[in-house]
């Protein structure tokens, strides 16, 4: 039991990653307002995000820049955080479609509700 | 010159669409020149897989290409091998004949040049990504080329200017967005525990250390598993696609239904075996979940189909079912199978885009969308509705038509590796597949027709529908030189133990 927790505690940013992940898919599947699935998804993303960078990372270790002072220091894995940034611009791009959605939405409907959308379509088509 | 573009050509493909997109946006007031910048593309791209067909198929060794000259553990990888060309080949032969439906055709449907110059962009990023993943050979590549197809993907379903296409657009995004996620975290799982992204470095050291990490290599299966799932519209994580493909405008649902989920199920291939391998699929059973999601895909895809009564939906969700039989292709797996699998996915990617072509001329030319409402199209309409039966005898896997071949061999493949349940699923899918289309081409033909003025679409359109239609036949008929070609992709997926 103790190494268990050991374990968790050595490892927290993995353990808040899968958090967050869970926080986020729930989000997205169970609320029905278009902006909450939005940041439920950002969530998500960000917790993947989390993960990566932690994966990188070395307690104690500097950023990896060949300045000829440091030599000798340990460097952390640069990788993870440059495919982590490529990542966020698709994440922050597909926030900005999704809202303009939202707001082609928004402005046909006059609601950002799924459910209140869905039925206002079937009374549309019902006519 | 001639020798460095052929050393080139993996990347010239992908490069080649990306490329005109944007020059596209500032061509957007000079509607000809753009249409004719795409089909030329188009055409160009379907030269260049076609040259590096030929070129695996004569050297039987992959074309590698390292990007800006950086050797593999360190920079990204193209790899044209056979499985890459192949669809390759297919998902560029069938880009053309769209964009040429997609002539002087579109502007009604998207509503001005100025939307029509924008879905043309959007197709060209759809068609690179999809080159690229056809192509590349590294992880996070795959997840940047199918964040890129994704995002286009979204915006050819709400290109047309409906309340309900931005609906579908937004549902499909959120859905699709949750998949890719999930890739990337199954992607990060792997990373993680080889330290590589490289799809042949990750092979070689995750089948040395799997053992001591059996739960991070089951995590990040059952990620990529639900990630691509959710791209590729396996049943029940689907509920995105018939809306979706259903009010895209028709060029849009044939690319998508055509080749996009074909995309994602091409590098769902190349991950589970380039990536994890023979033997950790046996070892985690990934097979037997594939066969049998494969098979509920199969059935529960037709019979939603069969209760469908608007015609576009009915495809889409017939799509559904077609995605079943590729996945429980992936699932068999032995030579047979695997190149079953591939024949069927270039039988299903013609069949489908001449079916989505000739629905969506037909519900253009009488602004009809139920079946019921087209009885007697066939006489009015005799190319596009001829089109849509061969079609739709292709789908079905009729002796002579392309599915026929790809359930054959996917029927053996199963039955060598010593099973009947997926042989029995196939016979079954057909026979509904049959019930759900025909019943169409039944209408259509055997109706009494309302007095109306109907007319086949414009010339374009109408040698759109017959390249396509006649490569559903040609697949049927000649097969020979697709299945070597198949069969190769075959042997090199199962070549990595």
């Amino acid at each position: 039991m103790s190494t268990m927790l050991e374990k968790l505690t050595i490892n927290y940013p993995y353990f808040f990653a899968v958090i967050l992940l869970v926080i986020g898919a729930l989000t997205v599947l169970t609320r029905s307002s278009l902006f909450k699935k939005l940041f439920g998804i950002s969530i998500m993303e960000s917790a993947v995000f989390i993960m990566f960078i932690a994966a990188g990372n070395i307690r104690g270790g500097t950023e990896p820049i060949l300045n000829g002072h440091n030599t000798g220091a340990v460097y952390i894995n640069p990788l993870p955080s440059a495919l982590m940034l490529t990542g966020i611009v698709v994440s922050v791009s597909v926030n900005a479609f999704a809202l303009a959605l939202i707001m082609r939405l928004y402005k046909t409907y006059g609601t950002t509700d799924a459910d209140r959308i869905a039925e206002l379509r079937n009374e549309v088509t019902d006519k | 010159m001639m020798s460095s573009a052929a050393a080139n050509m993996p990347v010239l493909v992908v490069i080649a669409p990306l490329f005109t997109a944007f020059v596209l946006t500032t061509l957007a007031r000079r509607i000809r020149l753009v249409e004719g910048l795409v089909v030329f593309t188009g055409i160009l791209v379907l030269i260049g897989s076609g040259f590096l067909a030929a070129d695996v198929f004569n050297k039987e060794t992959a074309l590698i290409y390292q990007i800006g000259g950086w050797p593999a553990p360190w920079g990204i990888e193209l790899k044209a091998g056979s499985v890459g060309v192949f669809f390759l080949l297919v998902a560029s032969f069938v880009s053309v004949p769209v964009s040429l439906f997609s002539v002087n055709n579109l502007s009604d449907e998207v509503g001005g040049k100025e939307r029509t110059a924008r879905f043309y962009v959007l197709y060209l990023l759809l068609c690179g990504a999809m080159y690229g993943m056809a192509v590349t050979n590294d992880l996070f590549n795959v997840f940047v080329l199918v964040e890129v197809a994704t995002l286009s993907c979204c915006g050819l379903v709400s290109s047309r200017n409906r309340p309900r296409a931005a609906e579908a657009a937004f549902t499909y995004l959120i859905l699709a967005t949750l998949g890719s996620t999930l890739i990337l975290g199954g992607i990060g799982f792997i990373y993680i525990i080889t330290g590589h992204l490289n799809m042949g470095f990750v092979h070689d050291e995750l089948n040395r250390i799997w053992q001591s990490e059996p739960h991070v290599v089951w995590t990040s299966f059952s990620f990529m598993l639900v990630g691509f799932g959710v791209k590729s519209a396996l049943f029940p994580l689907h509920v995105w696609l018939p809306d979706a493909h259903s009010t895209a405008p028709s060029p849009a649902s044939a690319i998508l239904s055509g080749i996009a989920v074909k995309g994602y199920l091409i590098c769902l291939l190349k991950i589970l075996y380039n990536v994890f391998g023979y033997t950790l699929m046996r070892a985690f059973a990934i097979n037997t979940i594939l066969v049998l999601a494969g098979s509920i895909a199969i059935i529960a895809g037709a019979v939603l189909a069969l209760m469908q009564t608007e015609l576009k939906r009915r495809l889409a969700f017939s799509t559904v079912s077609q995605i079943g039989y590729i996945i429980m292709g992936i699932g068999i797996m032995n030579t047979k199978g695997l190149s079953g699998t591939l024949f069927y996915l270039a039988g299903h990617a013609v069949a489908k885009a001449v079916l989505f072509l000739a629905a969506g001329a037909m519900i253009s030319a009488s602004g009809r969308k139920k079946i019921s409402e087209l009885a007697g199209i066939g006489r009015k309409m005799p190319v596009t509705m001829a089109a849509f039966t061969v079609g739709s005898l292709g789908l079905t896997g009729i002796p002579l038509f392309s599915g026929f071949v790809g359930k054959w061999y996917l029927i053996l493949g199963s039955l060598e590796s010593g099973s009947f349940f997926p042989a029995v699923v196939i016979i079954a899918g057909s026979i509904l597949c049959a019930a759900y289309l025909f019943s169409v081409v039944r209408v259509a033909y055997f109706e009494p027709a309302p007095d109306e003025n109907w007319k086949d679409p414009g010339l374009a359109q109408k040698i759109a529908l017959i390249v396509l239609a006649s490569a559903v036949l040609v697949l049927g008929i000649l097969p020979d030189p697709f299945l070597e070609l198949a069969g190769r992709a075959a042997e090199e997926l199962l070549a990595l133990k």
